[in-house]
């Protein structure tokens, strides 16, 4: 039986998973050469691990830990701020690099992308792995990240191929050999199955991905929903997840978060904390023309312990004007005084599209208007001269503490050693190599 | 002759009909459907005003949204923009702006593979790359002989002029201080120089 190749057809389709290796760390290792090969760490600023680099994390250094212990397991650990507005200048070339070899690219997140390349060989002469080949030199030798990469019939395939060998893997599986990767592989391992679908699934006696694979349509649907359905038509090589394109511009919920250190339980700074995360979120709901219907305050303590609370909008809004009357009401409920919070977030979930919106019957569409004319005015200023050149009030606060953050060394070399005619808000939109030279 | 004609664009006519749509939009807020277009142009029929739309749609005056109405393009306020519409015919000057290139086209040629770099040492000095000059560095292209380039040598970053005769690889420094460089254990070549950037105020 495991011998029987689960379909006969090689390259129905060929879908590439991209994923680059420890994403964060690894942009760090590009721009400051001089700390490749040495472990790196990211995440200073939150005071917990954001990423590690491969040889960090062969020193015992794991995602989530705190910066204190990562001194501890790894005493030489390069330990920076998270520079975020370098890794996603990176992303933005990964995906500009992956769009010269085809155009259907999805930018699945940050480091990953699916691409679907069926059809191409005769473009490049050669199979489909000779363009992954392809791929992963362009992307190392350009953006000089180094990046795993998976082909295969489905993106849940293509992503096990992906993870097959890690870092700087690259592995084809056609069509008659999906099998052989299968047969030793845990449930688990499988995009879309989760801890409690392969507990109930080695209940009913199916241990592995191969068995999954082999196992009847009727017996799946008896016992299972229909998404871990499509994850069986994608093992068996039929495709069932569709490369998405559109580049970002479905988001289902937009969110924004912020740790401040140290920690703080003044009640103004914190609501400024979450104020901002408003401002920040609905900005980014402005840029994508949507507008949300429900709103998520989240508080976290120093302690971990998390507070949150979902609002219900009248209407949808992606303007902080409408919606900080709920953020109050909401942090007036979860907000507890005399507790250091580290944390604060906004989700902004039941996204609309912003073009065509109805507004209730009851209001005044030319208020409404008008709040749309302010808002239109602070994205221009912002476009022109950088994020918050204008600002809400009671966001104000924020920028008190952001002072004490450049002090603490907590803020990116890039931010603090600025070109000639960069300013704090706004720098050049390429990467800056830190080599002496 | 007569089939050229044929299918150019009566430009004074295209004019005068937008000045018309201009005002009707002005004074009303909104776009005319068909029915008033073809008064307001003297038109007998919907499907010549139709003809009209496909024109200026083409022209870029009008833009259809994903219902299939229409939206101004130019009529309202990015009037200057389009300069022949209101001041006749496109005058070179303002058809050629259209296709400039800017500082960033011009000195950068590939996007993903480009990178900043600030100049520290001073043994680039006669190729005219001073301390403090930001230089664009290409990681995407190979290295010729003559090219500038960004290289680690034997575990040390330098910026050099890349020499290449026959097996022999030198790194020629533009500056009489210092002495050119041969890789005694390895060099690695993380990109080409393209272009340098010196901002004085």
């Amino acid at each position: 039986m495991t011998s029987q190749p689960l379909t006969v057809h090689n390259w129905s389709r060929a879908i590439l998973h991209l994923d680059v290796d420890a994403f964060f760390t690894s942009c760090e290792q590009a721009v400051h050469p001089e700390l490749r090969g040495k472990p790196v760490v990211t995440g200073l600023e939150r005071g917990i691990v954001a990423a590690a680099s491969y040889e960090a994390k062969a020193r015992g250094v794991e995602r989530g830990m705190m910066i204190p212990q990562v001194r501890r397991v790894c005493p030489d650990a390069i330990i920076l701020p998270s520079d975020y507005e370098t890794y996603s200048l990176f992303s933005l070339r990964l995906f500009a690099v992956l769009r010269r070899f085809s155009p259907e690219v999805e930018e699945y997140s940050i480091d990953e992308a699916f691409v679907d390349l069926t059809g191409l060989r005769r473009e490049y002469c050669g199979s489909y792995e000779l363009i992954a080949r392809k791929i992963n030199a362009t992307v190392t030798g350009e953006l000089g990240i180094p990046v795993s990469i998976g082909v295969s019939l489905t993106k849940v395939l293509a992503k096990i191929a992906s993870k097959w060998n890690k870092p700087n893997g690259l592995t084809a599986i056609p069509g008659r050999e999906i099998h052989l990767y299968l047969a030793e592989l845990p449930l688990e391992k499988i995009w879309g199955i989760g801890s409690n679908t392969a507990a109930l699934l080695r209940k009913l006696g199916v241990r592995t991905a191969l068995a999954y694979a082999r196992c009847s349509e009727g017996f799946l649907a008896k016992h299972l929903a229909k998404p871990h359905l499509q994850v069986w038509h994608e093992l068996n090589g039929r495709s069932a997840h569709p490369i998405i394109t559109e580049s970002k511009s479905s988001y289902q919920t937009i969110s924004k978060t912020r740790t401040f250190t140290p920690p703080s339980h003044d009640e103004s700074f914190v609501f400024a904390q979450l104020s901002r995360n408003l401002e920040d979120a609905c900005i980014k709901a402005r840029r994508h023309q949507l507008a949300a219907r429900r709103l998520v305050a989240m508080l976290r303590t120093q302690e971990f312990r998390d507070a949150a609370i979902e609002l219900k909008l009248n209407r949808p809004s992606a303007y902080p004007a409408d919606l900080f009357r709920f953020l109050r009401e909401g942090f007036a409920q979860i907000y507890r005084p005399n507790v250091p919070y580290r944390s604060s977030g906004v989700v902004l979930a039941g996204l609309v599209s912003a073009r065509n919106l109805q507004y209730s019957l009851f209001e005044n569409a030319t208020q409404v208007e008008k709040v749309g004319r302010i808002y239109q005015a602070v994205d221009e200023l912002r476009e022109r001269y950088g994020k918050h050149t204008v600002q809400h009030g009671s966001s104000l606060l924020t920028q008190q503490r952001a002072q004490h953050e450049s002090e603490r060394g907590d803020v990116p070399q890039r931010k603090t050693n600025l070109l000639p005619g960069e300013n704090r808000k706004q720098r050049v939109g390429i990467p800056v190599l830190d080599i002496e030279v | 002759m007569k089939d050229m004609k044929k299918g150019t664009i009566d430009h004074t006519k295209v004019q005068s009909r937008v000045a018309t749509l201009k005002q009707f939009y002005q004074r009303k807020g909104r776009m005319p459907s068909f029915s008033e277009m073809a008064q307001l142009f003297r038109l007998r029929s919907k499907g010549a005003v139709a003809k009209v739309v496909d024109q200026m749609e083409k022209q870029g005056v009008l833009r259809r949204d994903s219902t299939g109405r229409l939206i101004p393009r130019s009529v309202n306020h990015s009037l200057r923009v389009l300069g022949a519409v209101e001041a006749g015919f496109p005058s070179p000057a303002e058809e050629e702006i259209a296709d400039t290139l800017s500082l960033d086209d011009l000195l950068i040629e590939n996007r993903e593979a480009t990178f900043l770099l600030r100049v520290s040492g001073d043994s680039m000095n006669d190729a005219g790359i001073l301390p403090g000059d930001m230089v664009l560095v290409d990681r995407g292209r190979t290295p010729e002989s003559g090219d500038i380039v960004v290289a680690e040598v034997d575990g040390q970053w330098t910026m050099k002029y890349l020499r290449k005769r026959g097996e022999s690889v030198t790194l020629v420094p533009a500056n009489a201080r210092y002495k050119p460089i041969r890789p005694q254990r390895e060099l690695k070549i993380a990109g080409v120089v393209t272009g340098v950037v010196r901002k004085y105020k």
